[in-house]
């Protein structure tokens, strides 16, 4: 019995380490699948792309893209379009949202916050299609009539609906990385005699600049990669503005582009292998941004870092004050040219010299003061994220209300959805749903925690990482080519269900992961260290003591995974889905889902009767997310309570 | 360091009130552009369908003569979404099949003639297609009993209930026995309301699911029977050249007719009368405000 009892300890001690081993491995894997996908993605786009119709040359300079009638291959307008219409958007986007971040984590009580967080969330669930028609029906509308112009379907429009949509992605992320500044950090601050504002200013905003960044390189991607919401409210026409400026001027991106020519396309011919070659091109700029993106964080990264340990980068500094200067001086130009558009000469030029002098005048006014005015600015812009969110909210429950009721949610669509109910495709998009979170939750999870828990920072994390971040960017039409080119085409799948989850999952593993990754590193240092301490293994730490206080951070990156998956068109559009009135029985067979079933009868079946079923399957869709998330934040709240250290 | 901060700071100062003259200059500038831009009349909205449309070409080949479409049509990937555009935007001209028509927009005499389904029939409207199906080979099974079924009086009727052109029916649909398995039909977005209507009934005709209708769009159709993956392939177009020579072995079934509108906005009172040759000018940049076709 006693020698049992000493030899064992020391088996299990080798077992423990094999053990820890193979646990160490499987994360691995799941950590550099994100590289083997994005590899994949170009190889399997690349393929189809071969014969490209043209030279590469005339492909990225040529400015006429007429792929059917006079045969030119030119995406250079297509190439200004996407990326007229992302500037626009973040020229909106980062400052409210950004605000609004700071507003909900410094200013707003925490009841205030309890409300406004939900539904800014909310925000990001509402589904592109959704978007697209609100932008098509009321703001393309209203920009056609406040501005006087021929017609709303501009880039000014499409900017508006692309800033609306990264508007939640930002702030959640940019929320969490300022949550995540060491009490300590501000309460020096604040001990020193610093206004609440001086501090966020000061103290807050230059730590969690990393996270802030990550945020917007979130919000970009989103914006470029966005497919449906844009194709229906830009126009299409391929041309560039004259002036560049001209904000009223239609516009075509290039996932616009794949959006409405891919699903009619003959596979095979001139017109195929060109939108490869414009999948890959937005893959390209995608990465060109990304990596962009990647190294400034880097820069920002080493800089905050040095605030701890080593000295500081004078280089660094200048050149952050310097893109700091650029981005407010554009973001500055877009609002007076709006400002000029919509009052007039006269009430801009007052409104410019008031500016100036308040500028001038920052420095004489009291901290106090000035405390007020920045508060009051931030919750304005908290204020315009609720006002927007309510407009879409009530004008989609205006026009579904009427159609809802219980056969509605139980029978199968009948006479093209204008009779029966939505039966098909919300099963369908349950189906979905379900197979791509279980999909993508272990590998987004496992990979963030070989990157927080198991490597120091090397250059395979940094490839690892990247990838990751490439991935995100990757827009959501680009993983719809790549499933139809790799599930539906190569691998024989056919339209499926199968298909559909899997592409859905490859493009909500880099959402899960970033978040987790960055809960995972809000998680103090000294828990682990304690947990080593005791004897713990690696593993035994991260299940009992890192992840149980990363939960809540795990749950809202699968909530935004879940709330992607469920309102995307454009990954399911070529790889899953039929407008069909029958419950698939195998993984094999298309699915309808809710997104595409509204995206058709919207537009492809005419009449009353189709109007309403749409709203009310508008009205479904959306409910159906807001009880994903409503579940989500109630266990997220839940692990809140209870987790205090 | 403080230097530093301190030599940004007046930078910044400088470099933004220089922003702020620049920005007047600039917005000035194009106060002046956009005040001569200001025109009387009504600028024309041009509004067409995706380079992919089965509906696009048939425009392309029998309006535009095979010309240019001008650069600044806005393209939709729908006949619901060019009616939607149409009857939100004053200045617009679109394109629709005949069964979109409503109250919402106006469709233009072409050569005098209005865009009606008699009109269709009687051979005078201008602007219209045979919307078909195909099949490799002769059809069997389900494939003939469906084709045969679009041809009946049920059939047909669908078809006029959607506002296209119905031909004459063939008489009552007859069941017949031994029907086995499902086949899919795959294809022109234009033709997928009928054939999915017609499927539900077929379907319930015989309680089973032997039918099952999907998009795709004309030239996916097409390919899609060719190579065997659909049995049944819809087109709102002739096949081309070029797949005749790939798929030789097709074999064409017309299912109706279908008109082509040319719809404006119902506040548009400039024109209630255009020829073929003004709608061409209007697509290919000529015309670019509608006082010019008063």
């Amino acid at each position: 019995m006693n020698t049992k009892k000493i030899i064992n300890p020391l088996i299990s001690g080798k077992k423990r380490k094999r053990n820890e081993k193979a646990i160490k491995s499987v994360f691995f894997l799941t950590a550099i699948f994100g590289i083997i996908i994005i590899f994949s993605i170009l190889f399997f786009l690349i393929r189809e792309t071969y014969p490209l119709p043209t030279d590469i040359w005339s492909f990225l300079s040529g400015t006429i893209w007429s792929p059917t009638e006079s045969l030119q291959f030119g995406t250079f307008s297509l190439t200004v379009g996407t990326l007229l219409v992302t500037l626009g958007a973040m020229i909106i986007a980062i400052p409210i949202s950004i605000g609004g971040a700071l507003f909900i984590s410094e200013i707003a009580s925490s009841r205030v916050r309890s409300i406004i967080k939900p539904a800014i969330e909310l925000l990001a669930g509402i589904p592109s299609v959704v978007y697209g028609f609100f932008g098509l029906i009321i703001l393309t509308t209203w920009i056609k009539d406040i501005f006087g112009v021929p017609t709303g379907e501009t880039w000014l429009a499409g900017s508006i609906i692309l800033g609306i949509m990264a508007i939640p992605t930002i702030t959640t992320v940019a929320e969490d990385a300022i949550k995540a500044v060491p009490r300590e950090f501000k309460e020096g601050s604040l001990a020193m005699g610093a206004t609440k504002w001086q501090t966020i200013q000061k103290v807050i905003i230059p730590s969690a600049l990393s996270g802030i960044t990550a945020a917007i390189i979130l919000g970009i991607g989103r914006a470029v990669g966005e497919t449906m919401a844009i194709l229906m409210v830009c126009g299409n026409a391929a041309i560039i503005p004259t002036p560049l400026w001209n904000i009223f001027s239609p516009i075509r991106t290039l996932t616009s582009t794949l959006g409405i020519e891919t699903a009619e396309v003959p596979v095979g011919g001139p017109h195929y292998h060109a939108l490869f070659g414009v999948a890959v091109l937005l893959l390209m700029i995608t990465l060109i941004i990304n990596i962009t993106a990647v190294y400034l964080l880097g820069t920002i990264q080493k800089r905050q870092g040095a605030t701890s340990k080593k000295k500081k980068h004078l280089f660094s500094i200048t050149l952050l004050i310097k893109i700091k200067k650029i981005f407010t001086s554009l973001g500055l130009l877009f609002i007076l040219l709006l400002l000029y558009l919509i009052t007039g000469l006269l009430i801009t030029a007052i409104l410019v010299i008031i500016g100036g002098l308040l500028w001038f005048m920052r420095n004489k006014i009291s901290q106090k003061n000035l405390q007020k005015i920045a508060f009051s600015t931030l919750g304005a812009a908290i204020l315009l994220i609720i006002v927007i969110l309510g407009i879409i909210l009530s004008y989609i429950i205006i026009n579904g209300a009427g159609a809802l009721s219980w056969e509605f949610l139980t029978e199968a669509p009948k006479r093209l959805g204008r009779e029966g109910g939505i039966s098909t495709p919300l099963i369908g998009t349950l189906y979905l749903v379900a197979g791509a979170i279980a999909i993508a939750l272990p590998i987004g999870v496992g990979a963030s925690i070989y990157l927080t828990e198991y490597t120091k920072e090397n250059t395979l994390t940094k490839i690892i990482r990247t990838g990751a971040d490439l991935l995100n960017g990757t827009p959501s039409i680009v993983f719809g080519l790549f499933g139809f080119a790799f599930f539906v085409l190569y691998l024989k799948f056919g339209f499926s269900l199968i298909a559909g989850q899997i592409t859905l999952a490859f493009m909500i593993i880099p959402t899960i992961l970033r978040t987790t990754e960055e809960a995972l590193r809000s998680v103090p240092q000294s828990l682990r260290e304690g947990s080593y301490a005791v004897g713990a293994t690696r593993w035994q730490t991260i299940r009992r003591v890192v992840l149980p206080p990363a939960a809540p951070g795990i749950i809202t990156g699968a909530i935004l995974g879940i709330g992607r998956a469920a309102g995307e068109t454009a990954p399911i559009m070529f790889t899953a889905v039929a407008f069909s009135s029958f419950f698939p029985t195998s993984l094999l067979e298309p699915v309808n889902a809710l997104p595409y079933h509204l995206f058709i009868i919207s537009t492809n079946v005419p009449g009353a009767a189709a109007k309403n079923a749409a709203g009310g399957t508008a009205l479904v869709l959306l409910l159906l997310v807001i009880g994903f998330y409503s579940i989500a934040i109630l266990i997220r709240n839940h692990y809140q309570k209870t987790m205090k250290w | 360091m403080i230097d530093i901060q301190k030599k940004t700071k007046k930078e910044g100062i400088f470099a933004l009130s220089l922003l702020a003259i620049l920005m007047l200059v600039i917005t000035l500038f194009s106060g002046c552009t956009q005040t001569n831009n200001e025109n009387q009349g009504l600028p024309i909205v041009v509004v067409g369908r995706d380079s992919a449309s089965g509906t696009r070409e048939f425009f392309w080949e029998h309006v535009m003569k095979k010309g240019n479409f001008t650069t600044t049509m806005l393209e939709k990937n729908s006949n619901g979404a060019v009616h939607q555009t149409v009857s939100t935007t004053q200045g617009a001209i679109g394109y629709v099949g005949l069964g979109y028509l409503d109250e919402e927009v106006k469709a233009v005499k072409i050569n005098g003639i209005e865009a009606t389904v008699a009109n269709v029939v009687a051979g005078t409207y201008p602007i219209s297609r045979a919307l078909n199906m195909y099949t490799n080979g002769e059809p069997t099974g389900i494939a003939l009993e469906f084709l045969k079924y679009l041809d009946s009086t049920e059939g047909q009727a669908i078809v006029e209930d959607e506002g296209f052109v119905p031909k004459t029916s063939t008489g009552s649909y007859v069941k017949v026995d031994g029907l086995l398995g499902s086949i899919t039909i795959v294809g022109s977005t234009t033709v997928l309301p009928i054939a999915q209507l017609a499927a539900e009934d077929f379907n319930t005709l015989y309680g089973e699911n032997l039918v099952a209708v999907s998009g795709g769009g004309s030239s996916v159709g097409v390919q899609s029977v060719g190579e065997g993956s659909a049995i049944i392939g819809m087109a709102s177009r002739e096949l081309k050249s070029s797949e005749t020579t790939s798929y030789p072995n097709l074999v064409k079934h017309i299912v109706c007719n279908d008109g082509i509108a040319i719809i404006i906005n119902p506040e548009n009172t400039y024109v209630e009368d255009l020829t073929l040759e003004q709608v061409q000018d209007i697509y290919d940049g000529t015309y670019t405000n509608w006082d010019e076709l008063e």
